[in-house]
């Protein structure tokens, strides 16, 4: 699944270790999403979305048509 | 960076140190009781016998240090580990499973793949030690792979 995640942090100029403190994930965490070797799970989704105050489809693009 | 001073961190990176600090300190004390277990068994043991020969007759240990032994590897092997999931966040718990699936799968596999080469006199009979043994390190073999490709 492609995401904005990286583009988003770079926008805030946060390390991924920022980002992670933030979610409370592991930062090898926040880099698997980024690379797309891992999808979060629904909940992290949401945390995301909620720090970046978006929505889940505004970071996260599963390729398919809405 | 000058030195002997530590750069600012952000209240994120704050919290991920902590994080890693925590888990690095599990890791740590985890290491400190497979540690004492493994010495004790091997310090203290008494009889002639060899977990790796499989000749259980022999091993003699004293009563009281067998249990704390035994208490000690029940922490190990059980509450740690279900300890260690509470610390880690999905992506990590994701590749913890892994590793255990692995190591249930040469368990299962394993004994009986092992018993048919003893069947075919191509290996010694299988023994509880080296079935453990092939589950230890397929658990680790597969949570290694994990990392890398996950």
């Amino acid at each position: 699944m492609r995401n904005r995640l990286k583009i988003l942090r770079a926008e805030r100029d946060w390390s991924q270790a920022e980002l992670a403190g933030r979610l409370d994930v592991s930062r090898q965490a926040v880099n698997a999403i980024e690379t797309g070797k891992h999808d979060p799970s629904l909940p992290l989704a949401f945390r995301i979305a909620r720090l970046f105050d978006l929505r889940i489809e505004d970071i996260f693009d599963d390729g398919e048509p809405a | 960076m000058i030195l002997g001073t530590k750069p600012q961190l952000g209240p994120g990176e704050s919290n991920s140190e902590k994080r890693r600090l925590r888990y690095m300190g599990y890791i740590a004390f985890c290491g400190i009781v497979g540690g004492i277990g493994g010495f004790a068994t091997g310090f203290f043991d008494q009889g002639d016998g060899s977990l790796l020969t499989g000749d259980w007759e022999l091993l003699r240990l004293p009563p009281a240090l067998a249990l704390v032994i035994a208490a000690l590897m029940l922490a190990g092997f059980l509450v740690l580990p279900l300890y260690g999931f509470r610390l880690v966040d999905d992506y990590q718990r994701e590749q913890s499973l892994v590793g255990y699936t692995g190591g249930f799968l040469g368990v299962m596999a394993g004994f009986p793949v092992w018993a048919a080469l003893h069947a075919g006199a191509f290996a010694p009979a299988p023994n509880a030690f080296g079935i453990f043994a092939i589950g230890f390190v397929s658990m680790c073999v597969s949570y290694l792979y994990s990392r890398w490709r996950l």
